[in-house]
């Protein structure tokens, strides 16, 4: 019944070479069964080094150790650490007869982040992201007082079910569904509460897709205890939607053109008590009701034209928000910050940006150059989910972001990034001695940031 | 005299240990609920002094059996998995498997079910759910009844590897605990569907479904599975901790030997030639 010793030596030998590693045990199920149908070895013997294959498995890799659940089918766990040097200037708006105050800060930053994104069974997904830092917009943790470790967060977990190739739901925080640019949504923010997308697959690669997302903005108390002073709060939501039209042409030359109309709304709510605090919109009860924006964001992309690998991107974004007037009345007017009746309502927002590149970034030597140019008006936008490295979060702006970025390896990147802006609309905030204060969505005049950034992938 | 009465009482009780000697077999209840319990009878019969207790709950209460140390024998319709074999190396025993029969699953189905065959894709389908009613393969419009093994049994995670591609059974099934049980299940239900063991397949009530295999409509039999053309078919274990000694040992041999393959055979499985 034993096997024979010399025997099973080679037969170890051939079948672990011809694995390469024996951490594939578990694959040596189709070349033992042919082993075993050419006559070179019975079924016990195929059993005797499939039990000692496996037992090295387990023994000497860390995967032969983990007791995953059944349904599992994949789980990525991927993540990454950043080390940020920042220098930032912000020059408030001067009251008449004063000088600016430039405001200057040099921080060094780091973030972190852990992603576990989990395929199940039958179409099911779930995962989580774990960061630095507690603000949404931002994972970044400035270096701080030597005596204080900082916090881990949970930054995303979702659930997600995909019963077709056509459809796909998610609920939780996830990744942002949109196709989007940081003029609307910060890359950092995930958003939270549901999400669809429906995908037609067109001719070839060409795909049309309805996306679609509510998505929770703020938790607000329904009612309050008996004897309190009546509330009127609600939760608030906001409706996203948009068509993303895809169109592919080839390898070379002009590479492929995507264009996503899109209309996002509030119902009537709050938003209040924002992480960032004062740079945020100063809320006030059914403030969200104003914001309806049409978007339309969209790219053209080249490929190979100026050698293999090779790629040229040009990019654009824009906002309107139907409900400007009201909105500006609302959220500049209201406590006194009055505008007057012929000046702009900045309904209106907007960005062009140019891209060139070489690679994926994810190859040493792999790079890559971006230029754009925004202006964002004082209704146009929502400044809780606007870039928050653009002008601090502030609207009522226009300026420039550089960046260009270098693969040292091929996990390991060195990018540097500057932004440069200053006011839209100087007839907003003019600091005027009957205000008494800054509307903080719009008090900056203009800022620079300087952020030079090593990124280690993993 | 003192020491006398007590070396003699030690003698004794040494005597009587070694007269009464007690095999503990855990596991599979494809194994357990049939042949080693007539295996055993059997090797009673020629060795009085030795008792047995069979617990059929499952190939995985039998792997972790031996794990512990609960039993000198561990029946299982599966191999361990590697988290099993880990565990075991955790605790310095040696996990050894020994074929002793082979085994087909067969698709089973109420008897008035008038669908006769079915392809691997189908019934890959109707197991995860995908196709719920019968008239989707040939048989008269019914929702389907599904009837598996429970989450501890050899035979529900070998045929989500042999049958299934290693998806999710359908939420609706019905598990059960033992082949006798989706057997009587099935004979009961005219719309149920389920699998078991070659030595089941002739329960009163149903009736094996052929696998369309390329074209070639195959049923379990000794031969389709001895010939592996038989696409559920799978081999069944004793592990055992390292090479097994005593009473093990000559129980092993006993399953092994012609006698004992013969009496596999005339349950039901396939025996090793």
């Amino acid at each position: 019944m034993a096997i024979n010793s010399l025997k099973r030596l080679a037969l170890l030998g051939s079948v672990a070479i011809g694995l390469a590693l024996p951490a594939r045990a578990q694959d040596s199920g189709p070349l033992l069964d042919l082993l075993v149908k050419k006559g070179i070895v019975n079924d016990q013997e195929a059993e005797d080094i499939r039990a000692a294959l496996v037992k090295d498995f387990a023994a000497n890799t860390s995967a032969g150790k983990l007791n995953l659940s059944p349904a599992l089918t994949e789980f990525a766990l991927s993540g990454d650490m950043r080390l940020r040097e920042q220098f930032e200037t912000q020059r408030t708006i001067a009251v008449p007869g004063t000088a600016s105050v430039a405001n200057e800060r040099e921080r060094v930053r780091l973030r972190f982040r852990l992603n576990g994104d989990l395929k199940l069974q039958s179409g099911w997904g779930a995962g989580f992201s774990l960061q630095t830092a507690q603000n949404a917009d931002s994972a970044n943790q400035t270096l701080d007082n030597i005596g204080t470790n900082y916090g881990i967060y949970l930054a995303r977990a979702y659930v997600s079910y995909q019963p077709s190739l056509n459809w796909f739901f998610t609920g939780g925080k996830f990744k942002n569904p949109f196709f989007t640019t940081d003029l609307v949504w910060d890359a950092d923010i995930n958003p939270q509460g549901f999400a669809e997308t429906h995908t037609t697959f067109l001719n070839g690669k060409d795909t049309f897709e309805v996306r679609a997302g509510q998505l929770v903005m703020k938790d607000n108390a329904e009612a309050i205890a008996a004897g309190a002073a009546p509330t009127t709060g609600v939760d608030a939501w906001l409706f996203d939607q948009q068509l993303v039209y895809t169109k592919w042409f080839g390898a070379e030359n002009l590479s492929d053109v995507l264009f996503a109309p899109g209309f996002m709304f509030y119902n009537a709510s709050t938003i209040t008590s924002q992480v960032s605090g004062t740079n945020k919109e100063q809320a006030y009860n059914g403030s969200t009701k104003y914001l309806k924006i049409v978007t339309l964001p969209g790219e053209v992309n080249f490929a190979n034209i100026y050698g293999t690998g090779t790629q040229l991107k040009t990019y654009w974004d824009f906002t309107y928000n139907t409900a400007a007037n009201d909105r500006a009345h609302q959220s500049v007017a209201n406590g006194g910050y009055g505008l007057p009746a012929t000046t702009n309502k900045g309904a209106m927002s907007w960005l062009v940006g140019l891209g060139y590149g070489y690679g994926q970034g994810k190859n040493k030597g792999d790079y890559s150059l971006k230029a754009d140019y925004r202006q964002t008006g004082i209704s146009a936008l929502d400044p809780n989910i606007t870039d928050s490295d653009f002008a601090f979060n502030r609207l009522n702006q226009k300026g420039y972001k550089f960046s260009g970025s270098y693969n040292l390896t091929d996990f390991a990147s060195l990018t540097v990034t500057y932004f440069i802006t200053s006011r839209l609309n100087d007839s907003i905030n003019t600091k005027a001695p009957a205000l008494a204060a800054d509307p903080t969505l719009s008090d900056l005049n203009s800022t620079n940031t300087l952020q030079v950034d090593l990124n280690v992938k993993f | 005299m003192k020491k006398s009465i007590l070396f003699a009482l030690a003698a004794l009780a040494a005597t009587g240990v070694a007269h009464a000697q007690k095999l503990v077999i855990k596991g599979s209840d494809t194994l357990g609920a049939k042949l080693v319990p007539t295996l055993a009878e059997e090797y009673k019969a020629k060795h009085p002094g030795v008792s047995f207790e069979i617990a059929a709950e499952g190939s995985t209460t039998g792997i972790s059996a031996i794990i512990d140390g609960t039993a000198q024998i561990g029946m299982s319709s599966r191999r361990a998995k590697p988290t099993e074999m880990s565990a075991a190396q955790a605790k310095g025993v040696n996990m050894k498997p020994t074929i002793v029969a082979y085994d087909g699953i067969g698709i089973i189905v109420n008897e008035k079910c008038p669908v006769a065959k079915l392809t691997k894709r189908q019934i890959e389908q109707i197991f995860a759910g995908d196709i719920t009613d019968w008239s989707a393969v040939g048989g008269p419009a019914g929702p389907i009844s599904i009837y598996t093994r429970n989450t501890s049994s050899g035979t529900y995670s070998d045929f989500k590897d042999l049958a299934m591609n290693k998806r999710d059974y359908a939420p609706s099934s019905q598990k059960m605990a033992g082949n006798e049980q989706i057997a009587a299940e099935v004979a009961k239900n005219v719309n149920g569907i389920g699998y078991v063991g070659l030595a089941y397949i002739t329960d009163p009530g149903i009736k094996a479904v052929a696998v369309d295999v390329e074209g070639v409509a195959l049923l379990p039999s000794k031969k389709t599975v001895l010939d592996k053309t038989y696409p559920y078919a799978r081999p069944t274990f004793y592990y055992t901790n390292g090479e097994p000694t005593g009473e093990a040992a000559k129980f092993l041999e006993f399953t092994l030997s012609d006698e004992g393959q013969a009496i596999a055979s005339k349950i039901g499985f396939v025996p090793l030639k």
